[in-house]
């Protein structure tokens, strides 16, 4: 395996299924700080509606102060629609950045393996916390039906801006902040496996060169 | 760099927002979705008789298990991330032509492994199948996505090689 892309690659694929195991056992922990952040959203921008974000395990419970669709006049004052978002499905970049972390830098710097590490899991925090929210937004101003939404008071394009937050949080951000991350954080092991590449190429072409010589 | 970045989002959230228009669905990623269940049976067929596709559905004759190929599981999001990657980064057309065709191909090309690999998963181990297409497969996708465009970086000419936050290679002064 001498060609430095194929090592990496290789080596990334090794630290994957480590990377996973790691982040889904400690995904209730790690998710933390996203309860917290979406705590302070709800607050910020939603306490007309959301009352409290609780979490089990990875398991984020957005409580509302909206009456379900099925409430009668008798339990209407203590029925409150509460949507489930699961976590683990924001979150899996986690450890796809840590394996590609881990292949670039390797286990021998761990005091740089950690500073990125920790630079990666915090910078990706709010994306994380993005995925959660909108899926509770989107639960609540568009799948729960026209009872749920209507009393939401969100307008026709606030609803468009929440299906667009929804599917952008869902299919774009989990993979793409992770590799945007960590293209900025290891600058220096992309330009030294390209001059690396850029070297062997130049070597491979000089043998061909050669060979090609009647 | 970071006119790379920005451009890169907005290439990106351009496109994206594009696909998910009504026309952006019914003119290209339904029929496109559609073309993908269709070439994984074929493909499937070759070594089991017992697939039966309909539309974006691919079902097992055998015991029933069907996958549908949804928004995220047909390779257009991770299209749309490495299109978004190769138009910002600064490079000849010629080459980023060439990029995208190769690209593409490379994505849309494990984007069918994926597909045939949960049909079969699916019909295993449901919890397995689950793994693999919330977690697993996306992650690889994207890793496709990332050593792909690693590769066309390295192909271009030297100058766009030297990055794209870098300065020109110009013996002219700076301003002051």
């Amino acid at each position: 395996m001498r060609h430095p892309l194929t090592r990496f690659v290789v080596t990334v694929l090794l630290w994957l299924p480590v990377c996973f195991a790691v982040w889904y056992f400690t995904a209730p922990l790690l998710t933390l700080p996203m309860q917290w952040l979406a705590l302070a959203v709800t607050k910020l921008g939603f306490s007309d509606m959301i009352t409290d974000v609780e979490k089990s395990g990875t398991l984020f419970s957005f409580v509302t102060n909206l009456r379900p669709a099925s409430a009668t006049s008798f339990t209407a004052g203590k029925a409150a629609v509460v949507v489930d978002s699961q976590a683990l499905v924001y979150t899996y970049g986690l450890p796809l950045f840590a394996a590609l972390t881990l292949a670039a830098i390797g286990l021998r710097d761990s005091v740089r393996l950690a500073k990125v590490l920790a630079i990666g899991y915090l910078v990706l925090l709010p994306f994380q916390t993005w995925g959660v929210m909108a899926d509770a937004l989107k639960q609540l101003a568009i799948t729960m039906g026209p009872a749920i939404a209507s009393q939401t008071g969100f307008s026709p394009f606030e609803r468009e801006v929440i299906a667009f937050a929804y599917q952008f949080g869902t299919l774009i951000l989990p993979t793409v902040i992770p590799a945007i991350v960590w293209v900025l954080t290891e600058r220096p092991f992309l330009e030294r496996m390209s001059a690396d590449l850029g070297v062997r190429d130049q070597r491979s072409g000089i043998r061909n060169q050669g060979s090609a010589k009647p | 760099m970071i006119k790379f970045f920005i451009l890169f989002l907005v290439i990106q959230g351009v496109l994206f927002g594009g696909e998910l228009t009504e026309p952006g669905q019914a003119l290209f990623v339904l029929p496109w979705t559609n073309f993908l269940a269709t070439l994984s049976a074929d493909l499937v067929r070759g070594f089991d008789p017992n697939v039966l596709v309909s539309g974006k559905i691919l079902q097992s004759t055998a015991n029933g298990f069907a996958v549908s190929i949804e928004a995220g599981c047909n390779g257009v999001e991770a299209t749309i991330v490495l299109i978004a990657a190769m138009l910002a980064f600064p490079a000849p057309w010629k080459n980023k032509i060439i990029g995208l065709v190769a690209g593409i191909l490379a994505v849309q090309g494990l984007n069918i492994v994926r597909i045939i690999s949960l049909f079969y998963l699916g019909q295993w181990n449901y919890n397995v199948f689950e793994w693999a297409h919330l977690y697993v497969w996306q992650a690889l996708i994207m890793l496709d996505v990332l050593i792909v465009w690693l590769l066309w970086v390295r192909t271009l000419p030297k100058i766009e090689r030297s990055g794209p936050g870098d300065p020109p290679p110009s013996s002219a002064p700076a301003a002051a």
